[in-house]
């Protein structure tokens, strides 16, 4: 591999043991994978689940990242402000809680961003088109990939923390132009999309990321008026059903100005339609049962934004969540604060609702409170990760957030079968 | 029997072989605590892999696998080395983490040369046997 002197000092120790660690490790696997050289990151997102004695060794003799860095969710529901209220167990709390301290020292020390979220974007990491970026959780770098045209690869979780600290990422797979076209046309049929709800785009994106695999997508016939939080319910899930890294949509994304720029001049490789009937028989995966009591209500997957919270926060006026029953919701401490501003973290928390900055997705990991048997979602990533997690112990109901919300607040589920 | 191979993680190694048909991974596939194989109804289920060499067509997706082959590497529960018919990112990722050796691209493929039990040391590029 062809190395800068700094890279090369870097590699042989004159930047401290950490750094060395670092640059070793991303050189054997850029050298593994056929990268030429390394590439500056513009920014990064990591993983807070670092075993505390690998980010000790890791982050040795560090006293500053070269890019600013914003920390993913904790993979579980577990948060270190609101655990109690949302009866995780304490035994689960205390190890985590342990393991988050020790942590927290060394991102303060290196200055790692506190946020929390599988969303950076809402909390102000926002690279440019073209920048290359190393960002964990699918998610994440799915919507970095195509919103933002921002150019992630699919590390794990050590080569990511590894970038973060030096500041370089092999240059390789995605970060290359030929590889970032899509293969896969997705062609709406009969739609209108002024029409689609967030859990109708949620459909389509679980279904076409189970055919398209872990293929790039383009979608044709979406207007570029869509808002983000359309376009987060569409995507998160393509990234779920399947492994899909970059999702193009003709007019509305940046590397996607057209239909056969967006194909890279290529004819696709398959056509997927997708219409009323698809959405339907998608949702119909976890709406089946009626009259079922839903215990708990979850949102947030990936996080909500101000404007989700506006419209939970006026459908909970006035109501209660019933007794033993739970109102979940996901969302960064930033985002937060700005819906505090705004009153409607004030009517959710007075409602019974709990606003935590875990991830909603990954719930059995801290684990589901006991007695939680239903489980009503706007969201299909959190759907499919919750019905899996619990080995299906845990049954999943997919409803738009009013439907749910209606469902523990005295409400009978009104979802059911489409 | 020698076999020869790339050398992504290098180093030298020695143990008894476990040979997986099956890509693995350490999140999923793996118990960290114990060091056994988790994959459901897998014949080699329940078998440890603590000090092993891990034999295996590829590697496969949970970016969150190196944390995990760390556990376990920590406590005791780590493969010793592992040899790949064709390395995929994460696997090669979660070995280069703990520092164990990883090969790939052999001249004969391990998966199918190789018998879970064998005894095998591996010496840079090169991999023996015993029969």
């Amino acid at each position: 591999m062809n190395l800068t002197e700094v890279e090369e000092a870097m590699a042989s120790g004159e930047y401290g043991p950490g750094i060395e660690k670092c640059m070793s490790i991303l050189i054997r696997l850029g050298e593994a994978f056929g990268a030429e050289r390394m590439v500056r990151i513009a920014s990064a997102h990591t993983m807070p689940k670092e075993p505390p004695d690998l980010l000790d060794e890791m982050a040795e003799g560090v006293t500053q990242t070269g890019v600013p860095t914003t920390l993913h969710s904790l993979m579980s529901a577990f948060d270190p402000h609101c655990w109690q209220k949302m009866g995780i167990p304490e035994e689960f709390a205390l190890q985590e809680l342990s393991n988050y301290k020790r942590r927290l020292d060394i991102y303060r020390r290196i200055g790692f961003y506190q946020t929390y979220t599988c969303l950076p974007i809402l909390v102000g990491n926002l690279p440019l088109k073209g920048s290359y970026v190393s960002w964990i959780g699918s998610g994440a770098q799915l919507l970095a990939n195509s919103l933002i045209g921002a150019r992630t690869n699919r590390d794990g979780t050590v080569a990511n923390l590894a970038t973060a600290i030096t500041g370089r990422a092999p240059y390789t797979g995605l970060f290359l132009d030929e590889n970032r076209h899509a293969e896969v046309l997705v062609a709406l049929d009969r739609l209108d999309p002024y029409q689609l709800t967030h859990t109708d785009f949620g459909a389509i994106g679980y279904y076409v990321g189970g055919i398209a695999q872990n293929r790039n997508i383009v979608i044709d016939g979406l207007p570029r008026e869509l808002d983000f939080d359309q376009l987060k319910y569409l995507m998160a899930p393509l990234s779920t059903s399947g492994s899909v890294s970059i999702c193009h949509i003709v007019g509305l994304t940046p590397e996607a100005p057209n239909l056969p720029q967006a194909l890279g001049n290529r004819k696709p490789s398959e056509v997927i339609k997708v219409g009323k009937e698809e959405i339907k028989q998608t949702k119909a995966l976890y709406a089946e049962g009626k009259s079922d009591k839903v215990d708990m209500a979850v949102f947030g997957c990936p996080h909500c934004t101000v404007a989700e919270l506006k419209t939970m926060a006026s459908r909970l006026d006035g109501k209660k969540v019933g007794n033993n029953q739970r109102l979940w919701v996901g969302m960064p401490y930033q985002m937060y604060y700005l819906a505090q501003t705004m009153g409607y973290t004030e009517v959710i928390e007075n409602a019974g609702g709990v606003i935590s900055s875990g991830c909603m997705a990954m719930i059995p990991d801290s684990p589901v409170p006991y007695g939680v048997k239903v489980v009503a979602t706007n969201s299909f990533k959190a759907a499919h990760y919750i019905s899996r997690l619990t080995k299906g112990q845990v049954k999943l109901l997919i409803g738009d957030m009013e439907t749910c919300i209606d469902a523990v607040t005295g409400g009978e589920w009104k979802g059911g079968n489409p | 029997m020698k076999l020869k191979g790339r050398v992504i993680n290098g180093g030298d190694a020695k143990g008894e072989a476990l040979v997986l048909d099956v890509p693995f991974s350490f999140i999923g596939d793996f118990d960290p605590d114990t060091g056994k194989l988790a994959i459901q109804g897998h014949p080699l289920f329940g078998e440890s892999l603590a000090n092993k060499i891990l034999v295996c067509p590829s590697g496969k997706g949970g970016t969150i696998a190196p944390f995990i082959a760390y556990q376990a590497w920590q406590k005791g529960n780590a493969p010793a080395a592992i040899l790949c018919t064709k390395a995929e990112p994460l696997l090669c990722e979660s070995a280069i983490t703990i520092n164990i050796p990883i090969l790939d691209n052999f001249n004969q493929n391990p998966v199918e040369r190789i018998k879970t039990g064998q005894f095998i040391s591996i010496n840079k590029d090169e991999v023996t046997v015993e029969e």
